[in-house]
């Protein structure tokens, strides 16, 4: 199994494609001579898929509300899905067949022309070809319907598509990052942005503290709220129902909530309980039969529970031994195995999608960074650096880059990473925003 | 490799705080008290006259107490604080009282949460321990969401670890 997470591997992943399109290797005939130009696109390119973007042919709808959303995210997402290197500048002025071999010099492997047409009403209809310059031959054609007020979603659908025809796997421009921000001074709240940063929506109006989201396969929120005085889990039990109390079930007091996350299965919930001597236990909420069982057994802070992709294993933070320490157990509480042991607190562990990493946070001189530990080599890598904090990791779901809350900008905001730390940018300009989850099921 | 048994949670129970000097759990001691005739059974007739005296009073001894970083033990400076408020109780039956437990900023989300909740259970066992009713002191945790001061520096951080108590 390939896992893409280094943009120079990518063109390996070509290969099989183009071979299974029954197209040849294009067999150059007298050595080309290749002008030092066209060498040195080569190298910029770094092994990425050099992919050039016709200006879109539009049909009934103006210029400028293309350029603003679709052209742009539609290069943004591109740009930033990691296997394209996009091809810039003086191009030519026509996508037909003869124009190819100018597409190529550029060194350009896909070209993709694009239509843009109003339909009836408020609909529109984009259709793209993207053809292999070089081998003359199509690669991915398909015709999206939406609202007008939809083109922004379909560049992204688009910019996914095209990352799993060259890749395998779909591409997260699609997807979206539910996260905690303060309203009011004493007073959080669920939002929810698109990974572009557009799209901002508010999802909980308790006008009370309210945390640590997380999300299902299928889309439900689950948090917890204050609103009733006591932290409790609430959430929606359907999809798209309103929200309601998930847990305690009873009036009698069960103990405060904390930290919930759903299951990889959507069923169950762990979460932590505290009990009355002040400790805190992870246990797991099976949510329609209300049944609950306990993993850890007092005496410490158990917390932060992480599911592993296959929702056999749980990692979670406790401070059974000293200071908070990342371990791991079995589903049913057994077999508890300590994973960090560099450092005095380490914290906030989440597993990837896949199973084989677990990001966590580790404090040093009075801030926190981000570390991916790799379960198959039982090493930890280092992701962010300097004087700044980045807190409350969480996986993309193509395991390509973690989002995360840190004071880089000043304010607690919101950034995305790529594994290696060094592609960082800013999700939302929002400020006071914590406790992200990356989603494509909303 | 650490070993599964090496693992349990080595942390004593936290042995209920025993307080140094228990006071007296009845009411004989008059010194302080209203004059009453029936000391202990005239809870109903206190709450109702003293509603507002009982908040005046609680406003005097309802302080905040403070904490060490990533500990929630008793500092031996709040143990007066402590000790006012377990005899406000005593004095006034009918009083209830919230402890939330508070962090600083430095931890994460999460593990705060877990950690304000031992520090205000910490905070009730101790009223416990000076002869107040369990009954009487709920607790609560906000974690690090409710700072009392902003500014990242020890001071800040030292006023935002703390117990505060809230009348019911």
């Amino acid at each position: 199994m390939t896992r893409i997470w280094i943009a120079g591997l990518c063109a390996v992943a070509l290969f099989p494609l183009t071979a299974g399109t029954g197209v040849q290797q294009p067999k150059p005939q007298v050595p080309p001579q290749k002008t030092q130009v066209e060498v040195e696109l080569e190298t910029k390119k770094g092994g990425r898929l050099g992919l050039a973007i016709a200006p879109p042919a539009l049909a009934g709808l103006g210029e400028d509300l293309v350029a603003k959303d679709f052209k742009a995210p539609l290069n943004r997402d591109l740009e930033e899905a990691g296997p394209f290197a996009l091809i810039t500048g003086v191009v030519p002025g026509s996508t037909d067949a003869a124009s190819y071999p100018a597409w190529a010099r550029l060194a350009t492997d896909w070209l993709l022309a694009s239509k843009v047409e109003k339909g009836a009403g408020d609909e529109v209809s984009v259709e793209i070809q993207v053809v292999d310059v070089k081998a003359g031959k199509p690669v991915f054609s398909k015709r999206y319907i939406g609202r007008d007020s939809q083109l922004r979603r379909i560049a992204h659908t688009i910019s996914d598509d095209l990352v799993a025809r060259l890749t395998g796997e779909k591409g997260v421009a699609s997807t979206r990052v539910i996260f905690v921000r303060q309203t009011a001074p004493g007073v959080k709240e669920i939002f929810q942005v698109d990974r572009d940063g557009a799209g901002l929506l508010q999802l909980t109006r308790w006008g009370s503290l309210t945390l640590s989201p997380t999300v299902a396969p299928d889309g439900r929120l689950a948090y917890i709220t204050y609103k009733g005085g006591t932290p409790e889990i609430w959430g929606e039990r359907k999809r798209g129902q309103a929200h309601s109390k998930l847990y305690p079930t009873t009036v009698s007091p069960q103990g405060h909530c904390y930290s919930p996350i759903w299951s990889p299965d959507g069923k169950r919930i762990a979460f932590v309980q505290g009990d009355r001597r002040g400790n805190s236990d992870i246990m797991i909420l099976d949510v329609d039969s209300g049944r609950v069982k306990r993993l850890t057994d007092g005496g410490c802070i158990n917390t932060e529970p992480s599911w592993n992709p296959n929702g056999t294993q749980v990692a979670f933070t406790s401070d059974r031994e000293g200071g908070p320490q990342v371990y791991l157990m079995e589903e049913d509480g057994s077999n508890v195995r300590r994973l960090t042991f560099e450092g005095n607190y380490n914290a906030s562990a989440s597993w990837s999608p896949n199973g084989a990493m677990v990001a966590y946070v580790s404090r040093f001189e009075g801030k926190f960074d981000l570390f991916v530990h790799k379960l198959g080599e039982g090493k930890a890598y280092q992701i962010t650096t300097g004087i700044f904090s980045s807190e409350g990791p969480a996986w993309s779901p193509d395991e390509r880059r973690l989002v995360f809350a840190s004071t880089r900008s000043g304010n607690m905001q919101l950034w995305t990473t790529d594994l290696s730390g060094k592609s960082l940018s800013k999700l939302t300009e929002l400020t006071g925003c914590q406790s992200p989850r990356w989603t494509r099921s909303r | 490799m650490a070993l599964a048994a090496g693992l349990a949670c080595k942390k004593p129970e936290e042995a209920p705080v025993a307080p140094p000097t228990p006071p007296p759990v009845t009411t004989t001691t008059t010194d302080a008290g209203p004059t009453q005739t029936k000391p202990a059974d005239t809870t109903s007739t206190v709450s109702t006259v003293n509603i507002a005296e009982m908040q005046r009073a609680a406003s005097l001894v309802l302080k905040d107490i403070n904490f060490d970083f990533n500990l929630s033990d008793i500092r031996e400076a709040d143990k007066p604080k402590l000790q006012a408020i377990a005899d406000f109780m005593r004095k006034y039956p009918t009083s209830k009282v919230l402890v939330e437990g508070h962090c600083d900023e430095r931890g994460t989300v999460e593990y705060n949460l877990s950690l304000g909740e031992r520090r205000a259970t910490a905070a009730q066992r101790y009223l416990v321990g000076l002869g107040v009713s369990e009954s009487r002191v709920n607790t609560i945790s906000y974690g690090k969401e409710k700072p009392k001061v902003l500014g990242s520096n020890d001071e800040s951080w030292f006023v935002n670890r703390r117990g505060e108590f809230k009348l019911q």
